[in-house]
């Protein structure tokens, strides 16, 4: 573990000494998910200003549920990105198997081995939106609150992460697994907005199935004082079961490439 | 005389047939697309449906209105488009802008028939969008022909006038190779003020003027407002004149600026 | 101890085939068409530590599936394999810190570091020992003149460059056994040299086996003592080169620049025939190819030259690669049948 995280830190300076060179990139990159964001946070804000509440959410506390969302997203973002390109960037070319052929874990070797600086920009969007959204909701940043904000933005970018490793999987059978892996994540867009203004049915799926609500409007519920029992803290466990679960797909993902090597 | 308009609607039918091809054959794409907009669509009814469930009328638009004119405004999506800038800077990295240049039509021609073509079979693939928006989400289509008159006229204006926007966008790949962040860019900018998520009449005073004047709104709010009324008939002589300067200065604007961007490539050698 | 030991190593390749469009997709979600394919079958070979093996076939023959089986990539269909004793898919981990690895075209490396960048997380990823490491970098600048390619990043280097930097890349950590899928492909004859003396002295110094998969035969002529040769996934010929080069070494050529092309018959001594006959004014070369066992060149000459008017004529002794055109040619299985 301690060699990993050692290793983790080793292919993290040599991917910001790449980045150092292609500043310009790296400044448009993390800049981008900035741009993309701001057009959806607009719409809230020129609609927000209208209308008091959103089914009894007010403006912050949507900014809330928004920021949480992004927060978890950017995690997935920074640290798993490359689940997106296993199929084109590594099977395809086959450099997958240079993974296969050192003394490391390959999913560990294929996550380090690229650090998303585009996450950074959703991450710096996540965060200003909490912390906004906590100040004036007047939220207290008490030990266990911010204790608690970081647990939950933990589990939700695992939770990001360990669907995306699930489908991602699927490229070791059909080569371009972006497609299945973005019928998957688009679904986190529910949980931008409070999932109560959604039929139950959606509620149900974004908290059951594909948790993304956990990690969103739980929380946000919890702060903001609405209470709605143990789920608000549903997501570290559901994280951590859907990672075990997201793991064994990976190594049966891996045995078939084994088997074919294709 | 005759036998060239011939031979030159050959060549242009010959270009705009590729288009339709190389999009179905990422079929996968075309039904994960599909999903993926009825995933943003439920989202974008459900959202409106809960803003307006403690007020009456926002910017005196009513529920029925905006509903009607965001589902619309996902099916016509196509319409405010961008995709010079990618093309443009992958055929320059390829050094396919050469051969293009080396055809023997006008190469703004060529590229205007070919965007067309590929914003008619983009409409033509949302189509199934169209049935979900009907079928689902209870959207009804205008049923006045002279609105839909007006609506594909504007519709067509505003689509070549992102086209020359476009192009000029495009001309500044000539000048920089970061080509992706300028791209996110206006994919962000275009998001926001074509209007694809909020009726651009409800924005405050100063930012809907601007919006207004982007291109972005000219393709796809002008266009979708005089459908579902927003914008009263009778208004509609004005707005399409104004769509007509815009075209024409845009036009003239956007050709200048290819000859100084070639004239850059030619000198310097690509 | 063998270092390497396959056991009837077999792997069968299965595929679903697909016809294209939408349609095919779906008929083949439902009712898909199984193909197998034998990549490798059945093949059975130990290598000694220190040894230095060419194995060689056609492209497609199989073998990359079998290097890929042998540093554990694939797993076989059926039958063994043994590295060090282990096996090397169950055993990754074991397996992986014993081996190195070129894949000829394709980089180990990180594309936009600086050499020296790469070279220091691989020998932490290998866990080498710091003053080993050092050491052995100073070795390696010196064998393979890496010097001021060590600040470079990979995208900037020459095919050549490159080559040297994945050969340190690989080697680093000091590998048992050693797999170089094409390690001279592309490169000049310069180049070629002092990879190869780096080759040799790693061999020589540290012991290290290696397995090398080549269509450069001037590799495998420099650098093994013996052959493997694969072809449609069947091993046909395991030896020394030497043993091979006697047996089919046997046939010389002999190319006559005749004066007048010749369209008539020619009688020729028993063990003498025509390889190849230009036919044309432009073209007047004959080429003729004996059995040294049953004639001599003085005889077949002398025999052509009674014939036709001869302007010039030369002796060529064959190289490895004739002889292997040779073998792919069918030539061993019709001498081990026959």
């Amino acid at each position: 573990m301690a060699r990993y995280l050692d290793l983790y830190g080793l292919f993290l300076v040599q991917r910001f000494k790449i980045l150092m060179e292609y500043r310009v990139n790296f400044l448009i990159g993390a800049s981008s998910t900035i741009i993309l964001q701001v057009s959806s946070l607009l719409t809230i804000w020129v609609v927000m200003s209208q209308i008091p509440s959103l089914n009894g959410w007010s403006y912050y506390e949507v900014l809330l549920i928004y920021g949480l969302i992004t927060l978890a997203k950017s995690i997935n973002h920074m640290f798993a990105d490359n689940l997106w390109t296993i199929g084109r960037q590594y099977i395809r070319t086959g450099s997958f198997d240079r993974f296969l052929v050192r003394p490391i874990n390959p999913l560990f070797h294929l996550l380090a081995d690229r650090f998303c600086h585009d996450g950074i920009g959703n991450f710096l969007v996540g965060s200003v939106l909490v912390i906004t959204a906590t100040r004036q909701l007047n939220i207290p940043w008490s030990l266990n609150n911010v204790l608690y904000l970081v647990l939950m933005v933990l589990s939700g970018g695992l939770i990001f992460i360990a669907l995306n490793l699930i489908t991602g999987t699927t490229a070791f059978w059909i080569m371009d697994a972006v497609p299945i892996m973005r019928v998957v994540f688009d679904f986190h867009l529910f949980a931008q907005y409070p999932l109560s203004i959604y039929p139950r049915a959606v509620g149900i799926l974004l908290t059951w199935l594909i948790p993304y609500g956990l990690a969103s409007f739980y929380p946000a519920s919890y702060l903001t004082d609405r209470s709605l029992g143990w789920v608000a803290w549903g997501a570290p466990f559901v994280a951590i079961i859907l990672l075990i679960l997201a793991y064994q797909v990976w190594k049966f993902g891996l045995k078939y490439y084994a088997g074919t090597g294709s | 005389m005759i036998q060239a308009i011939r031979r030159r609607t050959n060549i242009y039918g010959a270009m705009a047939g590729i288009v339709p091809k190389t999009f179905l054959a990422y079929s996968l794409w075309v039904w994960v697309s599909l999903f993926l907009n009825t995933i943003t669509m439920t989202i974008l009814v459900f959202f409106w449906k809960a803003v307006y469930a403690d007020t009456g009328t926002i910017a005196g638009l009513d529920l029925q209105t905006t509903l009607t004119y965001i589902l619309l405004a996902q099916i016509f999506l196509p319409l405010g488009d961008l995709s010079m800038i990618f093309e443009f800077g992958y055929s320059l990295r390829e050094g396919g802008i050469a051969h293009a240049l080396l055809r023997p039509v006008d190469f703004q021609g060529g590229f205007y028939v070919q965007y067309m073509t590929q914003t008619l079979t983009s409409l033509f693939l949302q189509i199934p969008m169209a049935l979900v928006a009907w079928l689902v989400f209870g959207l009804r289509f205008p049923t006045d022909l002279q609105l839909w008159a007006v609506f594909i006229l504007s519709a067509i204006l505003g689509r070549t006038i992102l086209f020359f926007f476009d192009w000029m966008l495009a001309c500044l790949t000539f000048y920089t190779t970061e080509v992706w962040g300028l791209g996110v860019l206006v994919y962000g900018a275009s998001l926001f003020f074509s209007g694809s998520l909020v009726p651009l009449a409800m924005l405050p005073g100063w930012l809907q003027t601007f919006a207004l004047a982007t291109p972005f709104a000219q393709a796809l709010y002008v266009p979708l407002s005089l459908l579902t009324g927003i914008t009263p008939l009778s208004q509609a002589p004005m707005v399409l004149l104004i769509q007509v300067i815009l075209l024409i200065t845009l036009g003239v604007l956007s050709r200048l600026f290819f000859r100084v961007a070639v004239r850059k490539v030619t000198v310097q050698g690509g | 101890m063998a270092i390497i030991e396959t056991e009837n190593l077999t792997k069968v390749y299965r595929t679903t085939r697909k016809d294209p469009g939408l349609r095919g997709s779906v008929k083949a979600l439902f009712r898909p068409q199984i193909v197998d394919k034998l990549a490798v079958d059945r093949i059975s070979f130990h290598v000694e530590p220190g040894e230095m093996v060419g194995y060689i076939g056609v492209n497609g023959a199989g073998k990359s599936t079998t290097i890929k089986m042998l540093t554990g990539i694939l797993v076989p269909t059926s039958g063994q394999v043994r590295i060090l004793g282990r096996d090397p898919h169950r055993q990754r981990v074991d397996n992986a810190r014993q081996i190195g690895v070129v894949f000829g075209q394709r980089t180990q490396l990180w594309w936009d570091l600086a050499l020296i960048e790469s070279l220091n997380l691989i020998a932490r990823i290998y866990e080498v020992d710091p003053a080993r490491y050092k050491q052995l970098l100073d070795q390696f600048s010196e064998t393979l003149e890496l010097g001021e390619l060590l600040r470079m990043p990979i995208r900037n280097m020459s095919l050549g460059q490159k080559m040297r930097a994945e050969l340190a890349a690989a080697l680093i950590h000091e590998p048992l056994v050693v797999y170089l899928d094409e390690p001279t492909i592309g490169l000049d004859l310069i180049v070629k040299e002092r990879i190869r003396e780096f080759i040799r002295q790693q061999n020589r110094d540290k012991g290290t086996t290696v397995i090398l998969t080549t269509h450069d035969l001037g590799d495998i002529e420099e650098l093994c003592q013996r052959v493997i040769i694969i072809d449609n996934g069947r091993l046909i010929y395991d030896g020394p080169i030497t043993t091979i080069k006697a047996r089919f070494g046997k046939y010389r050529e002999i190319t006559f620049e005749t004066c007048q092309p010749v369209y008539q018959a020619i009688a020729l001594p028993e063990g003498a025939h025509i390889v190849t006959n230009g036919y044309s004014p432009e073209d007047r070369k004959l080429v003729l190819r004996f059995d040294r066992t049953l004639t001599t060149a003085s005889r077949v000459a002398h025999d052509v030259m009674d014939q036709v008017e001869v302007n010039d004529f030369s002796l060529t002794e064959p190289d490895l690669s004739s002889i292997v055109k040779q073998i792919y040619n069918g030539a061993l299985l019709e001498e081990t049948t026959s």
